[in-house]
């Protein structure tokens, strides 16, 4: 875009005048005060609009009252444009014509077709001034990205309302401090029915209670009516007994009548006492009638007074007299065997006298100890014989040497007596041949020797036959001699075996002759002493079987016990024989007699039932027994009354009734009872009405559904909350995205400006710098000679001309996507001589590809000839 | 032998994802989590079952229902007059950390403790069965429970229940575990639960998570159901069944060559007439309408449908189509602006769509948990990008016919 004309209708001192500018170079000269900073502001208020009026400085409404405003003619995209702005409200009442096609415009079409320029943006990069220069771009890379993003890319200012429009969309969805947007609001009936639901999940903890509850309540129930059941019962028992009171007062009072039950008084026990006294009666009676028939019979009989004696005692004494007969028999033997015992003990006194020893008879021999001694004595017998016929022998034989022994003499060998000198010959050729040479010669006289000696004593002393007589005689002498000897010890021996025997048997001091007839006493006394004992035994039968006799007979009998044996027995005979007569005779005494005994008996018999009967009931008389009996009887009557009201009671009554003091008591046990079913019938009803209650309340709570559908909306309400935000989040991101890419496109400029501005600045400081950087804060500048300055270490001029490098290359860069004229109101004022004259050869470099209009003082600029002048003075 | 493994049966949890529905629907759904749950226990019924395992994620802890709890103590009851045991072990929705414990089910309802334990039953036929198993004792377990379950019982079938997700190396929150672990214990039938969609992991011995009983939000679409389990004698059978009440469809992309929005409704309207289901289905459709002008494309993602639901309600409900979303599919094409570089875009996309920006410009919004959790998935950060680009191609459009 650059600026045709410009038609001013009054502005600041302006009025009704015309500027003509070409595309490239412009230079406006005038002094000072001749509009130049009025004329900037003219070209700004036109585009943009005219400042409120509370900035009227900044207004520079005409003083001279001509019409406020004016036009520019502006070619944009190889359309002219014409734009008119005067007096009016929001900055001025605009007119847009488009004189290419000569239509008119909307006014609101203009910062269309501006866009994305505004009017801060056109202040602050396309309008140079002194003051402006140096306070814009030595900000930081933050502030040139501003500007850069502004004018980044054709069309970034769609996008940017796009991403205005996609916040504005955002917010009417979700603000984080909001109230009405849509999500604020889901949010908030989130809650709600988050807190509605919490409060139907309560239910969930009143349910498990109320379940607890039920399932309590219902053990509860089975209990009290289990126990209702129970109490019914006592009660109706109760009732019953209150009703059975009169009977059981009556019960009561026979009890306390009622004496303890005694046996032995029942009618029974007074038949039996009938009976008993009946026969005692009759006993005596017949008893007084027998006694007094026999007192009659007995003056008639005269009777012994022992006969007498014995009569009563009959019954007992008469089993004795059966036995008299064999008493009196033992009584006869008794004395037959003490004469027999003095004979027999006579007999072996004697025997003993002879035989026994220290007063120790001998014993008899056994067998085989007989047949020992007779074989011991038989040998020694024969031992004793041959002894006599060995000494008789011997006898003829000493005769018989006695005869020859003077022959003997004479007859004598004198070789036999030779016998030693033999011997001494025969030693000495032993002992001398010894002596001679050689060994043949020494064993031939050895020899020699030997046979010499040899000779001497056998040979020669046997040689008569009269010495042998002799001393065949001698020899049988010393055989019999021998024999003899020997047959002595064979006696000796045997007398020494017999005396063993008898020294063991006590036979010692009797000779072995006596010894058979010894044997034939010592059985003798043997049998003696066995006849005795049995003698003894027998006696001592007899004798125990008398003693007893008379002891029972004692008994019965005492008079008749002291007497002697004989007086005793004929008594008894006399009893007997008198029995006998009195029996054989039939007397009457006899059966009075025995009656009388029967009679005595029965009466004693009779008496002794009766003391029994009476004795066994602690009784003395027979009428204490009738009285007792008649208690009874009293006592029986009542008792079967006592027992039909017990059965009217029942045992059970009864024994409950036997706990109660009185009536009152009784009623007051049964209003207790009723009292408690009352209780426990209301707890039932209590019970039965909280269960209905329980399961209403389950049932409302489990049928209400006031939870799932609170559930199941807040669940939807989630989906719509999640559809909202998702949608937020998606206008966001969009607007976003947008930014960022704007943001990513236009910071791919900025390389290529900050080029641009290094090589504009090198130029501008005849290559002092020649290096421009952006650091996150600041911009710094290398020297030439390679050292780093940042903007604050510049001097004022350099700093200013490091701006206007920015900010030519900003414009030159930029100008692809948008061009505007740059408009420099005396921005060197700060620059030597040469920079300002490098930076007009600058100007007019870049003039070819942007519209450059230069405000200013300095008419130099006239010459250089690099542009179209103006003079801003008329 | 026969019996029905059951999971996630999440009762009561509010469906994800719904804006715009008509209230009657909005009643059906509420219910479906029920109704769908209730399938499986009727089944259990009819078919006499031996027994119900559940396998974790009845329902939502955090969600406090009395009505699922209400429900399950029902259905239990029910179970237990047809003398069906049930067998429950708890999951990471329904961790076993209850101060509500004192209130015991009836007594037909076996619950396993937090550590592995094993409950025996005899069934009528005699046969006796072992079920080992735990309870989530908080929200995560991240220890590989195998360990502490027993080896084969001696009984004539040993049953593993477990509540987990396999092992995957990182975030195993959900007792970790692999395939061979759960055969090393020889059992006969793993019954599975957590993971939504149904699947048999191994066939001999069936390793089957039973998916849930009810999907709940455009993610878990397809059948949904339960096992009815059964032996042929030797081994166990599993047979899957259909419980779904609301089922969820993505179809495949509508395209349409309707050059403005009242053509696109007629290609709609001709779309449900030709897609109608069995079910009620919350459908997220996707549009691709290459002669629509952007604006419009802005529109038919935002307002447009929520005014086609209202004025179709009858067409939509008899065929049981319910539209949650509509998706414009844009052909692929580069985003160009005559008067900006692409590279510039390329650029300011780069530094806009970064976590650390997205985040800056979330903002307070973080604070609110609903829409935190939305945001930090990836699909979300993906979306964002994806809308926006469409946004500022939008602008470009305008600023194309702005220019010309």
């Amino acid at each position: 875009m650059y600026l045709k004309t410009l038609t001013i209708y009054g502005f600041g001192h302006f009025h009704d005048r015309t500027f003509t500018l070409d595309a490239g170079l412009n230079y406006l000269v005038g002094p000072n005060e001749a509009g130049k900073s009025t004329l900037t502001q003219f070209i700004v208020a036109i585009l943009f609009g005219f400042p409120t009026k509370k900035h009227p400085e900044l207004r520079y409404e005409p003083l001279d009252g001509s019409l406020f405003g004016g036009a520019l003619t502006f070619v944009q995209a190889k359309t002219q444009y014409t734009v008119s702005r005067t007096a009016g409200p929001h900055g001025g009442t605009a007119t847009l014509h488009d004189d290419t096609t000569d239509l008119t415009l909307p006014a609101t079409q203009l910062p269309k077709l501006l866009t994305p320029m505004d009017q801060l943006l056109f202040t602050q990069v396309y309008v140079i001034n002194e003051p402006r220069l140096g306070q814009v771009f030595s900000a930081s890379k933050q502030a040139l990205i501003e500007r850069l993003r502004h004018v980044g890319a054709v069309g970034s200012d769609y996008w940017l309302q796009r991403a205005q429009q996609m916040d504005k969309q955002a917010d009417t969805l979700y603000k984080p401090q909001g109230r009405n947007p849509q999500l604020n609001q889901q949010l908030r009936t989130y809650q709600e029915l988050t807190d509605k639901l919490d409060k139907a999940n309560a239910a969930y903890e009143t349910y498990w209670q109320l379940r607890q509850e039920q399932q309590q309540r219902q053990r509860q129930q089975a209990d009290l009516q289990t126990q209702l059941q129970q109490q019914r019962r006592v009660t109706t028992t109760l009732t019953q007994r209150v009703s059975q009171w009169s009977t059981y007062v009556a019960w009561q009072r026979l009890a306390q009548n009622q004496q303890a039950a005694v046996s032995g008084f029942s009618t029974t026990d007074a038949t039996q006492l009938e009976q008993l006294r009946g026969q005692l009666t009759a006993a005596k009676q017949a008893l007084t009638e027998d006694q007094q028939r026999i007192a009659t019979a007995q003056q008639a009989a005269e009777l012994p007074e022992f006969f007498q004696e014995y009569l009563p005692v009959a019954a007992q004494v008469d089993p004795l007299l059966t036995e008299l007969p064999d008493v009196q028999l033992a009584s006869q033997q008794q004395t037959a065997l003490k004469t027999t015992r003095a004979e027999l003990q006579r007999r072996a006194t004697e025997i003993e006298a002879q035989f026994a020893q220290d007063g120790q008879m001998p014993r008899a021999f056994s067998l085989a100890t007989t047949q020992q001694i007779d074989q011991l004595q038989q040998r020694l017998t024969s031992a004793n014989q041959q002894r006599r016929q060995l000494q008789q022998t011997l006898n003829q034989l000493n005769e018989r040497y006695q005869q020859l022994q003077p022959a003997k003499a004479h007859a004598t060998n004198p070789l036999a007596d030779k016998q030693v000198v033999w011997l001494t010959i025969g030693l000495a050729v032993l002992i001398g041949a010894m002596f001679l040479p050689g060994a043949m010669f020494k064993l031939v006289g050895a020899l020699l020797g030997v046979a010499v000696g040899y000779y001497g004593v056998f040979l020669v002393d046997s040689s008569t036959p009269a010495s042998r007589q002799l001393q065949a005689l001698t020899d049988d002498i010393r055989d019999s001699q021998a024999q003899l000897r020997e047959k002595g010890r064979l006696i000796d021996d045997l007398t020494n075996q017999l005396d063993v025997i008898g020294t063991a048997h006590g036979l010692g001091h009797v000779p072995v002759e006596q010894w058979s007839a010894t044997q034939a006493a010592i059985g003798e006394w043997e049998r003696l002493t066995q006849q005795l004992e049995t003698t003894d035994t027998q006696l001592a039968t007899v004798a125990q079987k008398v003693t007893d006799f008379r002891q029972q007979l004692a008994t019965v009998l005492p008079k008749l016990a002291t007497s002697d044996d004989a007086t005793l027995w004929q008594q008894l005979a006399t009893i007997v024989r008198l029995k006998t007569s009195l029996k054989s005779q039939e007397s009457e005494l006899a059966t009075i007699a025995t009656r009388l005994t029967h009679d005595q008996a029965a009466v004693t018999s009779a008496q002794q039932q009766v003391t029994t009967f009476l004795r066994t009931r602690n009784l003395q008389q027979v009428d204490d027994f009738y009285d007792r009996y008649q208690v009874q009887r009293e006592r029986a009557s009542q008792a079967k009354q006592q027992a039909a009201l017990a059965a009217q009671l029942g045992p059970e009554n009864l024994a409950a009734l036997q706990q109660v003091s009185d009536l009152a008591a009784l009623q007051a046990q049964l209003q207790q009872a009723q009292a408690k079913q009352q209780t426990v019938q209301a707890q039932l009803d209590h019970c039965t009405e909280r269960l209905a209650t329980l399961a209403g309340q389950l049932a409302h709570l489990t049928t209400s559904g006031t939870q799932a559908t609170l559930r199941q909306r807040r669940q939807n309400l989630v989906t719509e909350m999640q559809t909202t935000t998702e949608k937020w989040l998606v206008d966001r991101l969009a607007s976003q995205w947008i930014e960022t890419t704007l943001a990513a496109a236009s910071g791919d400029r900025l390389p290529q400006i900050i080029a641009q501005a290094s090589e504009f600045y090198g130029k501008l400081t005849e290559n002092r710098y020649t290096k421009i950087e952006l650091t996150s804060t600041t911009l710094q500048v290398q020297k030439q000679t390679g050292e780093w300055r940042t903007v604050s270490q510049l001097s004022r001029g350099t700093a200013e001309q490091l701006d206007l490098a920015v900010k030519l290359a900003f414009a030159v860069v930029m100008q692809q996507q948008v061009a505007m004229p740059l408009i420099i109101d005396d921005g060197f004022v700060n620059f030597d001589e040469r920079r300002r004259q490098a930076a007009y050869a600058l100007l007019a470099e870049i003039s070819h590809k942007i519209q450059v209009i230069l405000l200013t003082a300095d008419t130099t600029v006239i010459q250089l000839a690099t542009g179209r002048v103006s003079q801003l003075s008329d | 032998m026969k019996f029905i493994h059951a999971a996630d049966l999440h009762l009561d949890s509010p469906f994800l994802g719904l804006t715009n529905l008509p209230n009657s629907l909005l009643t059906v759904i509420r219910q479906s989590t029920f109704a769908a749950a209730t399938k499986v226990f009727d089944r259990a019924i009819s078919e006499h079952v031996d027994f119900v395992v559940l396998v974790g994620d009845l329902f939502d802890r955090s969600e406090q229902s009395v009505a699922a709890q209400a429900y399950l103590f029902e259905q239990f009851d029910r179970l237990r007059l047809a003398n069906i045991p049930v067998f429950v072990i708890f999951g990471n929705h329904d961790f076993l950390a209850d101060q509500h414990q004192p209130i015991a089910y009836p007594e037909n309802v076996h619950v396993f403790g937090v550590t592995v334990e094993t409950k025996t039953l005899t069934t009528a036929a005699g046969e006796t069965v072992a079920l080992s198993g735990f309870s989530y004792p908080q929200r995560w377990v991240e220890a590989n429970p195998l360990a502490a379950f027993p080896n084969r019982a001696a009984t004539d079938w040993h049953l593993g229940l477990l509540h987990g997700a396999i092992k995957s190396g990182s975030q195993d929150h959900y007792a970790p575990f692999t395939r061979a672990d759960l055969l090393s214990k020889r059992y006969d039938y793993w019954a599975l639960g957590h993971i939504h969609q149904h699947q048999i992991l191994n066939t001999q011995p069936p390793v089957v998570y039973a998916g849930n009983t009810q999907g709940r939000s455009i993610n878990e679409t397809g059948a949904k159901g339960a096992y009815l389990v059964e032996s042929d004698g030797t081994a166990l059978v599993p047979h899957f069944f259909e419980t779904t009440v609301i089922g969820w469809d993505i179809p495949e992309v509508m395209t349409t060559s309707a050059a403005d929005l009242p053509a696109v409704g007629q290609a709609l309207t001709q779309w449900v007439t030709t897609h109608a289901t069995t079910l009620p289905t919350l459908t997220a459709l996707s549009i691709q309408a290459p002669q629509l002008v952007p604006t419009d494309l802005h529109d038919l993602e935002t307002d447009w449908l929520a005014l086609y639901q209202r004025t179709h309600a009858r067409l939509l409900k008899e065929h049981q189509r319910y539209f949650i979303r509509l998706n414009v599919a844009l052909p692929e094409s580069t985003l160009t602006a005559p008067q900006l570089d692409q590279q510039y875009w390329e650029a300011g996309a780069a530094t806009v769509f970064t976590p650390e920006n997205l985040r800056d410009l979330f903002g307070k919004l973080a604070q609110e948990p609903a829409l935190a959790e939305w945001f930090e998935q990836s699909q979300t950060q993906t979306d964002l990008k994806r809308l926006t680009e469409r946004q500022i191609a939008t602008l470009m459009g305008k600023a194309d016919s702005d220019v010309s």
